[in-house]
């Protein structure tokens, strides 16, 4: 498939592809972040490591903040 | 510092060394003020402290007549408006009637904090809400401000204090919490601008240096005497610097017409503040919530937004990499210098190790201050100051909305805003207009008498500042806002009235706030759908709309525009600041069921408020607090001849592109807008056609999710509270509103 | 700086005594009723270890204080002023070593002032005020 959805959006997949580099893909610069793979909660501190398979649904929820 | 910052590619700058003890001093000279001033009334009373929360009176003052009067706080203001901007709007509603001015004596301004303004142990807990008929607007304005004036009237008696009346001198009223004494005296020496005003009369009325920290002033500035967008400055005494500090009651107007009334400044002096003074029904409770959210800020903001080392500023580069930061009058969201402006500048110019909260027990402690500031231009030209921000807004507005990526000028035209009394936000905004007009030819330099306004001219845009604050040139023009310079450009037939009218960044008479809409169906609702104008106090819905996708269906987008204004209202009520709410969140906020939320925050605040008022509250007593006051305010609106759909229309550049570059800048995205939800195929039409399409397509879409909001908030489809839901909110208790919503078919 | 020290090995967590330390703490200084909120705390931990809570004069409080109540004083011991405190307990929140304390009955909370009665009061000589550097203040 070598496809994701994130947020409901396609993104390309590649092997080996980590929460981190769906952020860094996405410019999803923003620091609260509530990020689940296929449903299961990923911890902050695993961002750099956690992986993302093919086809994954990926959702990134940002926390609102603003003003 | 947060990994998700992009700073790597940047220059690093070295860490601010500034001795924050030392700046320009302005107390030579102030006995000679104190010596003009003559005594026009004196009035005594007998200072008490709150009672779960409340002090059960508020004062009345009339400046023109100098009638002084206190007045109760009755039960059913408790039950019906709980407080804050509750208690504000009701005064105000007694105090005008539809034919009120806001230049007219009988509006008034009215400052209210809240049954727990003035606790110490919870972070943001210093907040008053500040009422009057807005001269932007004409209708009235809420506007919400830190700083230590509201608690600390709270602490010598009051609840609130309404000003009513217009005097034909300048005065200063001086309200003494600790002797008991209100002394309303003439004033006619001292200058209005907040950063000297404020430090002298802080020095002035303080007994001796120790009592510094228990005055406040209200003031404004001198472009608030010759412009419509005057703000409220609150200032507290900063201990370590050995200067005042300045918050900002901003939107609206309302300096405006403290200067009109000829009210140079308000100052008081309220008794030593300790943690107790609200006499909670449950001390206890309010103790533990607020020690376990310092011990959150002390964790989790250095890995979240970083508010104690940026504040507000932490998003600028954010925003940017969303493609969210207004640029060019809201034309585009990102530019190749946002760098220049980004959090990393400000975490290296704000001098840190210091305590910066606008009230006492804030951890958050988001009041940056730059200092060591010399400034270029203008009247204090050399004098080396410290600046109040930048917040967000600042740069965003005065930065990049205007094209300006230069820090320190950056902070110059932020401290003008401050000293001079008007708004930063709303500044930002005129100047965008101006300088789109500039770049589309609609003003010239013959029409601006000689500034040039081109994007990021900081020192024409200083320039026009420094002409509003002597009420002279195009820098008074600028000073009437948006909404009437585009209808004196269009007489004066300057331009295209409808590019002039797309581009004019105004809803109600106010100026946008610095956030991009355009894209976001929801957030194009949360601005125009407001009570008081496009600020974004209501709701905050781009992230929920346009990123995490949560609102796909109008229902969802309605239900939105129904909770969050609610909701945010509520701290109004109260006296709280909103960003220790969501600017910093519980380590295990993510398993909550509702995160957006911030479920274990709600629960501190409904667990605090019971603990101040000795009830038990629920999420839904919260949203009926708030649903009372919201719907009232949106009678009142329709009271003062608004307040119906046609207010709140939104200009088009908030809703889409008006502009070929615009449109160009972001093709593929409206392309495929008009392929997969217009069922329109873009191939084969022209430019113009897509663009036509397109603003069908967006402007039939608000108008469909203004019927829905409508809908939900109890509305007809012209947005008037219906009968019903007067009666379900128990507003029908004052007749009056029940005959107002009949009348326009509610 | 004068600051409190323990040596664990002599203390053995409270073991071999009865916590005369926090017992004279809490009475002869904060003059409470008993040791509960005493400025320091000896606790035994369940693998047989010890921990011991005290502040150790860093100054952290002393940045986070919003009424600059906090300050070393000549001897560089950090101590609270209760006429300037506002009774915030941002001091007890950005404590990392949770040496602050605060009990029902006062607004104002309280610390480590260094002036080492618990030092007379241990059987086993494990305390002592030592005299070290003042570190610089951090940004927290």
């Amino acid at each position: 498939m070598n496809m994701i959805q994130v947020n409901g959006d396609p993104l390309a997949w590649s092997a080996g592809m980590t929460v981190r580099d769906v952020l860094t893909l996405r410019r999803f610069t923003f620091p609260m972040l509530v990020i689940t793979v296929d449903g299961d909660l990923v911890d902050r501190k695993d961002y750099d490591t956690a992986p993302v398979p093919d086809g994954a649904d990926v959702q990134v929820l940002h926390l609102m903040s603003g003003g | 510092m947060s990994s998700n910052t992009i700073q790597a590619d940047y220059p690093q700058f070295h860490r601010c060394e500034v001795d924050f003890t030392t700046r320009t001093e302005y107390v030579e000279g102030m006995e000679a003020l104190k010596a003009a001033h003559q005594v026009l009334k004196e009035w005594t009373f007998t200072p008490s402290l709150p009672e779960r929360g409340y002090t059960n009176r508020t004062l009345y003052l009339n400046v023109g007549t100098l009638e002084i009067r206190e007045r109760p706080v009755t039960q059913q203001m408790k039950d019906v408006f709980t407080g804050g901007r509750g208690f504000g709007l009701w005064h105000l509603w007694n105090a005008v009637t539809p034919k009120t001015r806001w230049n007219d004596p009988e509006n008034e301004i009215i400052i209210m904090p809240g049954p727990v303004s003035g606790i110490t142990q919870y972070p943001g807990s210093g907040k008053s809400l500040v009422v009057s008929l807005s001269p932007q607007t004409e209708i009235p304005i809420d506007s919400n401000v830190g700083g230590y004036f509201g608690p600390l009237l709270k602490f010598s008696g009051y609840d609130g204090l309404e000003i009513q009346g217009k005097s034909d001198q300048e005065l200063i009223v001086f309200i003494d919490g600790q002797k008991g004494l209100l002394r309303v005296e003439t004033a006619p020496a001292e200058p209005v601008d907040s950063h000297v005003l404020a430090e002298i009369l802080t020095h002035m009325y303080a007994e001796d240096e120790k009592d510094r920290v228990n005055i406040s002033v209200v003031s404004a500035g001198s472009a608030a005497e010759h412009s419509l967008i005057g703000m409220l400055n609150f200032s507290w005494y900063d201990k370590r610097r050995g200067c005042i500090r300045l918050k900002q009651a901003g939107r609206g107007g309302i300096g405006t017409v403290f200067r009109d009334k000829k009210i140079k400044a308000l100052v008081i002096r309220g008794p030593e503040v300790k943690g107790d003074l609200n006499h909670p029904k449950d001390f206890e409770t309010i103790a533990r919530t607020g020690i376990k959210l310092h011990k959150e800020l002390r964790s989790n903001d250095p890995v979240q937004c970083l508010m104690r080392r940026n504040g507000t500023a932490h998003i600028v580069e954010i925003m940017d990499a969303y493609d969210l930061l207004p640029v060019h009058n809201y034309q585009y969201g990102s530019h190749p210098e946002t760098h220049k402006i980004a959090s990393y500048i400000w975490d290296q110019r704000c001098t840190q190790r210091t305590a910066d909260g606008c009230w006492y027990g804030c951890s958050m402690a988001c009041a940056k201050g730059a200092d060591g500031v010399e400034l270029r231009t203008g009247p204090y030209k050399g004098h080396r100051v410290t600046v109040d921000g930048p917040e967000y807004e600042n740069a965003a507005g005065l930065g990049s909305n205007c094209g300006v990526f230069d820090a320190e000028y950056l902070l110059e035209l932020n401290f003008y805003c401050d000293t001079y009394g008007i708004c930063t936000i709303t500044y930002a905004t005129i100047c965008a207009f101006v300088m789109e007009c500039y770049q589309r030819g609609i003003l010239d330099k013959e029409r601006t008498g000689g500034l040039d306004l081109t994007w990021g001219n900081a020192v024409d845009d200083l320039e026009m500042m420094h002409q509003m604050a002597r009420g002279e040139g195009f820098g008074k023009i600028a000073g009437l806002g948006v909404k009437r310079m585009k209808e004196l450009f269009i007489r004066n037939g300057w331009g295209d009235p409808d590019l002039i009218n797309d581009i004019g960044m105004e809803n109600k008479g106010l100026e946008y706030s610095q956030y991009m809409s355009k894209e976001s169906l929801a957030q194009q609702g949360g601005y125009a759908l407001t009570n008081k104008g496009p600020q974004h106090d209501e709701a905050w819905l781009i992230f929920m709309d346009m990123v995490n996708k949560q609102l796909p269906t109008f229902e969802d987008k309605a239900e939105a525009l129904y909770y969050f204004p609610l909701f945010r209202t509520w701290f109004g009520l109260y006296g709280w600041c909103k960003l220790p709410w969501n600017d910093v969140a519980p380590s295990d906020n993510a398993k909550t069921s509702e995160p957006a939320k911030i479920p274990e925050h709600v629960q501190n605040y409904l667990d605090i408020a019971g603990a101040m008022r000795g009830v038990k509250l629920t999420s839904e007593d919260m949203l009926n607090e708030s649903a009372r006051v919201y719907n009232f305010q949106r009678i009142f609106n329709i009271r003062m001849g608004k307040g119906l759909r046609v207010h709140d229309h939104a200009p088009y550049r908030s809703i889409g592109p008006v502009t070929r570059e615009e449109y160009e800048s972001r093709i593929e995205r409206y392309e495929k807008e008009l392929r997969e939800q217009a069922g329109i195929d873009p191939a084969g039409l022209t430019l113009e056609e897509k663009m036509a399409a397109t603003r069908k397509y967006r402007t039939d879409r608000y108008e469909k999710l203004v019927d829905t909001v409508y809908a939900r908030r109890g509305w007809t489809l012209d947005g008037v509270p219906t009968q019903a839901r007067v009666k379900e909110l128990g507003l029908d208790v004052f007749p009056e509103l029940v005959e107002i919503v009949k009348a326009y078919g509610g | 700086m004068r600051q409190l020290r323990i040596d664990m090995g002599k203390c053995n967590a409270g073991r071999d005594c009865r916590h005369e330390c926090e017992e004279a703490c809490a009475v002869k200084v904060f003059k409470l009723d008993g040791p509960e909120h005493a400025a320091l705390h000896i606790r035994e931990l369940p693998d047989g270890t010890g921990q011991a809570i005290l502040c150790d004069q860093c100054g952290d409080c002393v940045v986070v204080c919003p009424a600059d109540a906090l300050k070393r004083n000549k001897m560089g011991t950090v101590v609270l002023d209760k006429n300037l405190c506002v009774g915030c307990y941002t001091c007890i929140g950005f404590c990392e070593k949770h040496a602050f304390e605060r009990n029902p009955e006062w607004v104002v909370p309280f610390k480590c002032i260094a002036c080492g009665i618990c030092v007379k009061a241990c059987p086993h000589a494990a305390l002592e005020i030592v005299d070290v550097p003042t570190p610089d203040y951090r940004i927290i």
